[in-house]
This record gives structure tokens, C-alpha cells and sequence, in this order.
């Protein structure tokens, strides 16, 4: 992929915050780089890499105002992101845990895929943690920076079990028995229409292919210790975090 | 010898061969691990594909995979850290009707009855990388199954290689009916029952599988990914015992109960 100057300076700002594991101040604004550019960034910064999936971010219309955009954002799941627990949280800057639900898609999906079509392509939908890592101090930053950093993926948690629609109820995430975040199910929205969007942004999706479509909670501090996700009728994952 | 001129030495054809011929006339042989000084899992896996590919030109036919070795206390027996695989023959597939199975024991050679969850492969599952909430989204459906395991090898002195080379200890298979609502189950605490007799005999649990069947089931994607092939939509897989292996003969009526599906009996006639 090519990238112009600041794209590659953005590009090395971020790889470099990586392999030392320290957050940075924000740079994309300094450098002129709009969302656009952001994701050819971090396109750029996956090259190589086997793509599992995607992640979206903002999925509420109040976050998307918050930062400036009108869609949610996306992110780039590869292989080796997807955890088992015990889960090391060392190599992840400042990590966060927001509970989520993760769709793994039965069949292909054209960009052009509508709501309904991308719903009956869903081959199985699970609860899920996204372990978000950021290389921004203190998770303050511009859309462009955040998409940057891979919409601040830094790995995920999945349920073992196939949730039943329709999805009812909270999700409700514990660490060490006390609860740390929660959201409604409802808030989500249709997981069909953020499937076609996803699809669209990114010129279709494929079979097998794991969408962790966002949080309808905030996010909270990851530490050690152990970690349960209770979600609809009665669905739970439980892992352990560790330093 | 080295490992490997050891390896090089087996003639995966002739030992193929000396199974098929085990398995037709129920005379087990010798360990080959002793007898040839099998050592090495890919050649072992190769004496396997050879004697299926002698099989089919016969006229058999692949039905799907069973996985082996699943539990902590089989691989702590044998000494190993993974599963492993073989394939399902249709001539030993002896699907129930109205819940019942029967299985002739007549050619059999020291079989044992295990219970276990069956899944219906709806669509392609290739690895590597397969995690198990791919496997679940690509099965259709599900079942409780009885798998006979069976050995072509004297007293089931079995080391890894042996098993892997002898089909994975395949003797045949029953299910009951496939369930879609089992799909949505939670896998790690289905639990099943085991009668023989009117008498409790095994119990089993989900979890005993790899932690979870579906576990198993990834980790069968994977594997054969490493052999070029993949799992297939109509393929069946089974996915390790979920209990102890009990001992089965002619004459023997079991009755297998999981929680939520109907009762599976299965007479050994």
C-alpha cells in the first residue's frame, strides 16, 4: 500500500508506541491526516498479517457526535487476536475491556448486502470481550488517530455457546465479582444494518469471518483477576486475566 | 537406527494392507509400533490414509471423521498432549430408527461403547486458524451418538502411532436424530447417561471433550488443514467420548440419555 509522507509518519509513530509499549500524545490532526487516510494507515499497519475479522467502534450516535463522524469506525481483526483464557494483558498499553456480542458469518456477503441479507448470513452470534490497548494517553484522541491504531484493538475474548435471538436484557461485565460495566442489549441496534454498513466500508465480507459489532456499555479498566460476561437467558463467559 | 531411517524403512502400503486384513478376519496383529518400530505420527497418519484409500477402492465411503483421544485421562494413558483422527466408513454406520440401533457384533474384535455429541458439517470448515466458534456456525445441526472404538491391534496395546495408523480405533457408529435447538445448547454441560441392563455404567459431560466439544472440532479443521484437506458440508464428526469406553458384547442392550434429546438404545445383536 502506499502511503504518503505523513500517512508514513503516522504509520511509524504508532509502531514505534507499540514496540516500546507507551502511550503517545495524538497526532493525526498535526500531521493533516482525516479518517480516510487513517484507514489506509492501518491497513498498512496489518500488511502480512492474517485478517480473522473486523471490529466496530462508535456504534452510538452520541460517541459518533462526541468524535466528529456520522458512521461508526472499524477495525482489523488478525489471527492471534482472538484469546483463550488465562489472558496476558503485558503486551497491551492501558488496557480496557468493554463487553460486546461477536457475529461469525455462515456465508459471504457482497458490499452491496442489505440489513436482511447480512442478518441471514450470520452463521452464529456469541457474547464477546473486546480488550481494547491504545497507543493514545489516556484513550483521548481523534477519530482519525483511533482508526489509525486499529479502531484500538487489542484482542478479544468469545463465548462459547450460540445465543438465541431475539437478544433480550443486559450484558453485564464483573472483574473479581464486581460489576464494571454494564449496557442493554437494545442499545446495540440491528446487527443486520451494521453488518451491510461493515460490508460496504470494506468492500465485502467472508464466510467465517468473526464482526465483534461494538459495546452498548462503557469501557472499564482491565487488571488481573477473574472476569464473567453475563449476557442474555442466561449466557456467561468466564476467563481469567492475568498480568 | 534413527528416527528417521526407521520411518523410511515402513512400507505404509504393506502395513495398510496387514490392518485391512486384521479388520476382515477380526485376527488382531502385533503393536506396530513393536513389530516395525512405528515411531512417527506423519507416517502413521500415512498408513491410515493408505488403508483408506484401499478401502474405498472397494467401495467404501468417507461419511465424515471421528476424533480421538479427546480427554485428559485418555492422553495422560497414552502418554500424549493432542487428539487424533480418523475417518468414518459408511459400511459401519448404522444409523437408529425410532431411537433404536443395532449393531452386529459379529465383526467386531474387542469393541468398547463410548457416548458422544455427533455435529452436521453445513459448511466449509478449512484451517488453519479455525477457532471453535467457527466450528459451531458452521455445523447445522447436532446429535448424540455412539461410537464403537474397536481395535485391530492384540489387547488394545496401543501407543500413539498404533492407534493413529489403525483408523484411529474406528469400529462403527450409531446417532440419534439431528437436533438444530442442540446447536444452541451450552456443549460443556450436556450431560449423558449410559445403561446397560437397566444399570448405570458410564456418565458423561461436554466438557470432557477438549473442554468442549466444538474445541475438538476446531482442532480436527486444523489438523487436517496440515494434510491439505478440509471439513465439508454433510460431513459427520465425532467428537470424542464424553465418558469411560465400556466394554461391549454380543447380546449387550445400552440405552445412552442426554439431557433434552431422546433416549439413543443400542443393542449389540
Amino acid at each position: 500500500m502506499d502511503l504518503n509522507q505523513n500517512e508514513n509518519a503516522l504509520l511509524e509513530h504508532i509502531q514505534e508506541a507499540r514496540e516500546r509499549g507507551e502511550a503517545k500524545a495524538p497526532k493525526a490532526e498535526e500531521l493533516g491526516i482525516g479518517v480516510e487516510s487513517a484507514y489506509k494507515v492501518q491497513a498498512a499497519m496489518g500488511e502480512g498479517r492474517k485478517l480473522k475479522g473486523y471490529k466496530l467502534g462508535l456504534i452510538s450516535p452520541a460517541k459518533q457526535t462526541q468524535m466528529g463522524v456520522d458512521s461508526p469506525i472499524y477495525g482489523r481483526i488478525y489471527e492471534g487476536m482472538i484469546l483463550e483464557s488465562p489472558v496476558s494483558l503485558s503486551s497491551m498499553i492501558e488496557p480496557r475491556l468493554e463487553p460486546e456480542l461477536a457475529v461469525v458469518l455462515g456465508e459471504d456477503l457482497p458490499p452491496d448486502a442489505s440489513p436482511g441479507a447480512a442478518h441471514s448470513a450470520m452463521g452464529g452470534l456469541f457474547l464477546a470481550v473486546d480488550f481494547l490497548s491504545s497507543v493514545w494517553e489516556d484513550y483521548e484522541f481523534g477519530a482519525a488517530d483511533v482508526v489509525a491504531d486499529n479502531a484500538s484493538g487489542g484482542g478479544f475474548l468469545l463465548g462459547e455457546r450460540l445465543l438465541i435471538e431475539p437478544l433480550e436484557g443486559n450484558l453485564r461485565l464483573y472483574h473479581n465479582g464486581r460489576l464494571l460495566t454494564e449496557g442493554p442489549v437494545g442499545d446495540m441496534g440491528n446487527v443486520g444494518e451494521r453488518l451491510a454498513w461493515l460490508s460496504k466500508a470494506v468492500g465485502g465480507l467472508n464466510a467465517g469471518q468473526t464482526i465483534l459489532v461494538g459495546s452498548p456499555a462503557a469501557a472499564s479498566k482491565a487488571a488481573p483477576g477473574t472476569l464473567e460476561l453475563h449476557g442474555p437467558r442466561g449466557s456467561v463467559l468466564v476467563a481469567n486475566l492475568q498480568d | 537406527m534413527s528416527e528417521r531411517a526407521a520411518g523410511t524403512a515402513i512400507d505404509a502400503e504393506a502395513l495398510a494392507r496387514r490392518l485391512d486384513e486384521a479388520w476382515e478376519n477380526r485376527k488382531p496383529v502385533a503393536p506396530l509400533s513393536e513389530s516395525e518400530g512405528l515411531e512417527d505420527l506423519e507416517k502413521a497418519y500415512e498408513i491410515q490414509t493408505s488403508w483408506s484409500e484401499l478401502r474405498l477402492s472397494r467401495g467404501e465411503r468417507i461419511v465424515g471423521r471421528k476424533i480421538g483421544l479427546t480427554s485428559l485421562a485418555m492422553q495422560e494413558q497414552l502418554g500424549v498432549s493432542e487428539p487424533d483422527y480418523g475417518s468414518l466408513w459408511e459400511s459401519r454406520y448404522f444409523p437408529a430408527q425410532g431411537g433404536r440401533a443395532e449393531i452386529p457384533a459379529e465383526p467386531l474384535l474387542q469393541p468398547f461403547l463410548e457416548g458422544e455429541l455427533a455435529f452436521l458439517i453445513g459448511r466449509p470448515l478449512s484451517g488453519p486458524g479455525v477457532t471453535l466458534q467457527q466450528a459451531l456456525a458452521a455445523t447445522d445441526a447436532l446429535a448424540v451418538a455412539v461410537e464403537v472404538v474397536d481395535s485391530r491391534i492384540e489387547d488394545w496395546n496401543i501407543k500413539l502411532p498404533d492407534t493413529i495408523a489403525d483408523n484411529a480405533s474406528y469400529g462403527g457408529f450409531t446417532t440419534g436424530p439431528w437436533s438444530r435447538s442442540l446447536r444452541e445448547a451450552d456443549l460443556r454441560t450436556v450431560g449423558m447417561l449410559i445403561n446397560q441392563s437397566g444399570s448405570r455404567v458410564a456418565e458423561g459431560l461436554g466438557a470432557a471433550s477438549l473442554g468442549h466439544p466444538a474445541r475438538a472440532v476446531a482442532w480436527l479443521a486444523n489438523k487436517l488443514a496440515s494434510f491439505g484437506t478440509s471439513l465439508e458440508p454433510g460431513d459427520i464428526v465425532l467428537s470424542g467420548s464424553l465418558g469411560r469406553a465400556v466394554p461391549a458384547q454380543q447380546g449387550d442392550v445400552f440405552v445412552l440419555e442426554a439431557h433434552g434429546q431422546p433416549p439413543l438404545t443400542v443393542s449389540f445383536a
